[in-house]
């Protein structure tokens, strides 16, 4: 937990001095040798236009720990966790207010380059969406882009390794990443975030779309996942959310149309056993609605 | 409400678990009665009921862990499964502990005794049946108060219960009784002392169940706060 290696280590020396000045070093160690972050969230605000769809989220996201954020449908955890990586501004009209840091670095400062920050606070969505190129290109893209100069078969094995896929596509990573099945897309997709070498992963109900064996391998990769990497998901499986986190939050909206709260945000021990307000308990026991 | 079908399978289990306690509060009633009236007969009708009890206890459990494995319970609903199953052990142990009681009795019935010793060992059944009744309305009625109130009753238990072994050890050299009564005087003692401890677990485990606290942290809590209030 004590490494504190510089990135220079993880092979991606050739970025910027900007860029690379957006790292302070918190947390456990990084497979490449260099540290993982974790977040703290201040007031936290996002909209969608003029209306607020979460408001007044404060929490601190601990490194090496999978957080996970659970909550009704529209209470605004995909867009609270879309501000983590800067994701949310992309929609027209989207915006966030509050403080996102990572690190001790704000997300939204003036100097943070948004590209930069969504490579170190990676993201994996609901739906698989490896590119129309081959497994082994699908890892390597993103990596290469951004500047990679090391060793790729060894980034793209190591990479697919972590996600757990390696021992199912070593023999055909030429193929293209559309022969894969829904779970091992899944996997190449979180094999790709992770080939950019981020510190923060986020996922968006990454096991939604996927059957249980896949879901299984999905929640086991996390479990590895968090030896070296931050980890956020967004689930509505409750028992997903028991099983792999470490923390857990649950968001609420209190009247339609209000914008969504953080709730309550505890161990996740506590929050599947004893949750300290009665609405978290009608949600996480199924009484909700 | 979300869960219907669930609900009423918990529903189901705490009615099995309570017709449970009712039948063991029964038969601490008719042990009382035997005690008082000498009737052995009475306390041999409670021979046999520690067979029934295990296999109903058995029932609930396996209720309770089907339970389990279908509806992944989580917070409340885990507490309250998990409450159910340490009160049916505790049931059920109470009503093995009254047939032995009941055993000793009918075996004894005719038998001199000491009449300190009886008042003692009388006194301490009726203690014990109303400790064990009233753990049981707790759990019905998820009075944690009570169950705090619950502890120091059992304090009155613990007394009877030195007195007891008291005369037992030292008996009077006139009016001791039959010393086959006394031994058995000896474990009846201990078996009621268990019955209230019972009793006293069933409460206690209400307040895990309603607050998710172990009753030493909740009393540890209560005396903090009182000890603050009164500056000591």
């Amino acid at each position: 937990m004590e490494t504190k290696k510089t990135r220079e280590g993880r092979g991606v020396s050739e970025v910027s001095d900007e860029r690379r000045e957006v790292r302070p070093e918190t947390g456990g160690a990084a497979p490449g040798g260099g540290s993982t972050l974790g977040m703290k969230i201040e007031n936290l605000a996002a909209f969608y236009g003029s209306f607020r769809a979460v408001t007044d989220i404060s929490m601190d996201i601990q490194a090496n720990k999978v957080t996970a954020l659970i909550g009704p449908s529209g209470c605004g955890k995909s867009t609270f966790i879309r501000c983590l990586n800067r994701m949310h501004e992309v929609i027209p009209g989207a915006r966030a207010e509050g403080k996102v840091a990572l690190g001790e670095q704000d997300i939204y400062a003036k100097n943070s380059d948004p590209v930069v920050i969504r490579r170190r606070v990676g993201m994996v969505f609901q739906k698989p969406n490896p590119f129309s190129k081959s497994i082994y290109d699908n890892v390597a893209w993103g990596a290469k882009i951004n500047g990679f100069r090391g060793n790729v078969d060894e980034l793209v094995e190591r990479s697919l390794r972590q996600a757990a896929l390696w021992d199912e596509v070593k023999d055909r990573l030429k193929e293209s990443g559309f022969g894969l099945s829904g779970g091992q897309q899944q996997r190449l997709c979180i094999a790709r975030t992770l080939a950019v070498e981020p510190e923060v992963i986020l996922m968006d109900e990454p096991a939604s779309a996927l059957d249980p064996v896949s879901t299984q391998k999905i929640e086991d990769t996390m479990s590895e996942l968090k030896k070296s990497y931050t980890v956020v998901i967004v689930t509505h499986n409750m028992q997903q959310a028991a099983r792999i986190s470490d923390y857990t939050g649950f968001f609420y909206i209190e009247n339609m149309g209000d914008p969504g709260h953080l709730w309550e945000f505890d161990e996740t021990e506590k929050i599947f056993s004893n949750p300290d307000r009665k609405e978290t308990e009608d949600y996480v026991t199924g009484r909700f609605g | 409400m979300p869960r219907e079908s669930f609900q009423q399978e918990l529903d189901r289990l705490i009615d099995d678990v309570l017709d449970l306690g009712k039948e063991v509060g029964g038969s601490l009633e008719n042990m009382v009665k035997a005690m008082e009236s000498h009737d052995g007969e009475l306390a041999a009708k409670e021979l046999g009921v520690d067979v029934r009890y295990k296999a109903r206890g058995a029932e609930i459990e396996r209720d309770s862990m089907i339970l389990q494995a279908r509806q992944a319970p989580v917070a409340r609903d885990l507490r309250l499964l998990y409450t159910t199953q340490s009160l049916t052990n505790h049931l059920v142990r109470s009503g093995a502990l009254t047939e032995h009681i009941c055993q000793a009795l009918s075996e004894t019935a005719g038998a001199e005794r000491d009449e300190d010793l009886e008042a003692a060992l009388l006194e301490m059944a009726r203690t014990a049946r109303n400790i064990f009744n009233e753990g049981l309305d707790i759990f019905r009625d998820r009075d944690i108060e009570r169950a705090r109130d619950l502890q120091a009753k059992d304090d009155k238990v613990d007394l009877l219960y030195s007195e007891a072994l008291n005369l037992i050890a030292n008996p009077s050299e006139t009016g001791a009784g039959d010393p086959e009564w006394r031994m058995r005087a000896a474990l009846i003692v201990h078996y009621l002392e268990r019955i209230a401890d019972h009793g006293v677990d069933v409460g206690g485990s209400t307040v895990f169940l309603v607050t998710g606290e172990r009753i030493e942290d909740a009393m540890r809590q209560y005396l903090e706060r009182e000890i603050g209030r009164n500056g000591e």
